[in-house]
């Protein structure tokens, strides 16, 4: 405030260099105006939209604004990618989610990091009928439903070998054939 | 630059958002003032994503997803108001039907559009189903249609519906991109789009189906608004608000503003709401009101 007409009335930006800064006038608060490139904020504190960091330090030591980590699973035309200070990524594509969309989500098995999206996570399609309580998720990284007594096969869709009536909906049933009379 | 807002001189302007605050450019016919641009409104902890105007109350409204809302304030001089933050996830485009008084927005992750008044009251869900990445989203009130873009990387389009949501139709999905930026001139009918991924502005009258190539080889549209003859669009490449003659298909102008960091939405800011004929008024609540949760 230039108008109090002491040698204090002026007082340095509390901003990086080479950012301005202005008083709102109903406040008082003092904000910084030109932040550093890849920065924003009050005190120019936050990283831009698209980017994660803590570039004064606030929270610990001074991580410069980077671009959203998020293992090649986000896509470049959506905003608000990540967290601006922690780097959580908040819009995971393909199927994936997890801090850095390095896993795949809920109902999904594969491997959420490699390179080629077709690649990367696939929909459990558990059977209902060979399911455990209908259970749609599996195992991440087999794909591996977990399945009722005597029940085969990634997606329990099958009977194990010398049993049957999937149908029935508590597991398969031993075929109790009588082996002098069957072909196998 | 003051940090709340400036209280904008009268004339036309563009209002667009660039990390943390909404700036203006004054208009001289269809010319970039650019000397007398600077910012309305600092909000330095928020990214801004869409902005839209109210000719009537000469309010700007805008999204906002760092704490997912919508929020208003005078271009005369006030405080911003946050008017929607429940029960929303990344409100990206936004629209103002001025003549019925109410506000349609797009949700990138919820998948939906909404439609509320003015002061946030008597909200509901107009269109969610079949939406991958909705943003763009605008409204011709004379004709009481809504026109919306979802840039689905698998089958990018372009819709319209009425104002309630009823009459949905695709109109554009063949030979698109990422269609970013969506605007309509009431003047000549004409809704114009900005696509990312073609990098061609196009046109088309909605009611005849004919399209038209205004600009091929454009970088990296986002927002676009439009006046008179020209459209503005913003651009993520070259961090400015680029001007296009639409008759001439050529670029006007180009401002970029001293910081260089991503612009998102750019709305007209109209010194009198435009004139057209008369409107065929249709109430997005024609169907009774029904809660957003429902």
């Amino acid at each position: 405030d230039a108008t109090q007409g002491t040698s204090g009335d002026c007082q340095p930006c509390p901003c990086p260099a080479g950012a301005t800064c202005a008083v709102v006038p109903k406040t008082r608060e003092v904000v910084c105006t030109n932040c550093p490139a890849g920065t924003t904020g009050k005190r120019c504190e936050l990283c831009d939209d698209g980017f994660f960091g803590d570039p004064l330090g606030q929270s610990g030591p001074v991580r410069a604004c980077r671009a959203c980590k998020c293992s090649d699973n986000i896509d470049p035309n959506a905003v608000g990618n990540c967290n601006r200070e922690t780097g959580e990524c908040l819009k995971c594509i393909y199927n994936t989610d997890g801090f850095f969309c390095d896993r795949c989500k809920e109902g999904f098995y594969g491997n959420a990091l490699a390179a080629n999206p077709a690649d990367k996570c696939k929909s459990c399609s558990c059977s209902p009928l060979g399911t455990v309580d209908q259970q749609t998720g599996c195992s991440q990284v087999t794909g591996q439903c977990q399945c009722l007594p005597n029940v085969a096969e990634r997606d329990c869709s099958a009977c194990q070998p010398g049993f049957f009536n999937l149908q029935s909906g508590n597991g398969c049933e031993r075929c109790n054939c009588n082996p002098i009379g069957s072909t196998n | 630059p003051r940090p709340d807002v400036d209280a904008l001189p009268p004339g036309t302007h563009l209002l667009f958002a660039q990390s943390g605050r909404i700036e203006h450019i004054p208009l001289e016919g269809y010319d970039m003032k650019k000397d007398g641009a600077k910012a309305v409104l600092h909000l330095p902890e928020k990214v801004i994503i869409g902005v839209a105007y109210d000719c009537v109350e000469k309010m700007v409204y805008w999204t906002e997803i760092t704490s997912p809302s919508i929020s208003r304030a005078s271009i005369q001089g006030g405080e911003p108001t946050a008017i929607i933050r429940s029960d929303m996830d990344s409100p990206e485009g936004i629209a103002i039907d001025h003549l019925g008084r109410t506000m349609f927005w797009t949700d990138s992750v919820k998948d939906r559009i909404e439609v509320a008044s003015l002061d946030g009251s008597q909200r509901r869900v107009i269109v969610n189903s079949d939406l991958v990445n909705p943003r763009a989203i605008i409204t011709d009130p004379t004709s009481g249609n809504l026109y919306w873009a979802d840039w689905n990387r698998d089958a990018p389009k372009i819709e319209t519906s009425y104002m309630d949501g009823s009459n949905r139709r695709v109109l554009v999905k063949d030979d698109l991109g990422l269609p970013n930026g969506l605007t309509y001139d009431s003047q000549s009918s004409l809704l114009c789009w900005a696509d990312a991924g073609t990098h061609k502005l196009e046109c088309m009258n909605p009611a005849r189906g004919d399209r038209s190539k205004v600009l091929e080889g454009i970088q990296y549209p986002f927002g676009m608004t439009t006046f008179g003859k020209n459209i503005y669009y913003t651009d993520w490449r070259r961090d400015a608000v680029v001007a296009v003659d639409r008759y001439t298909g050529r670029e006007a102008d180009e401002f970029q503003p001293q910081k260089r960091t991503k612009l998102y939405g750019i709305a007209t800011a109209y010194a009198q709401c435009p004139s057209g004929n008369k409107p065929v008024v249709r109430s997005p609540y024609s169907s009774g009101p029904t809660n957003p949760d429902s």
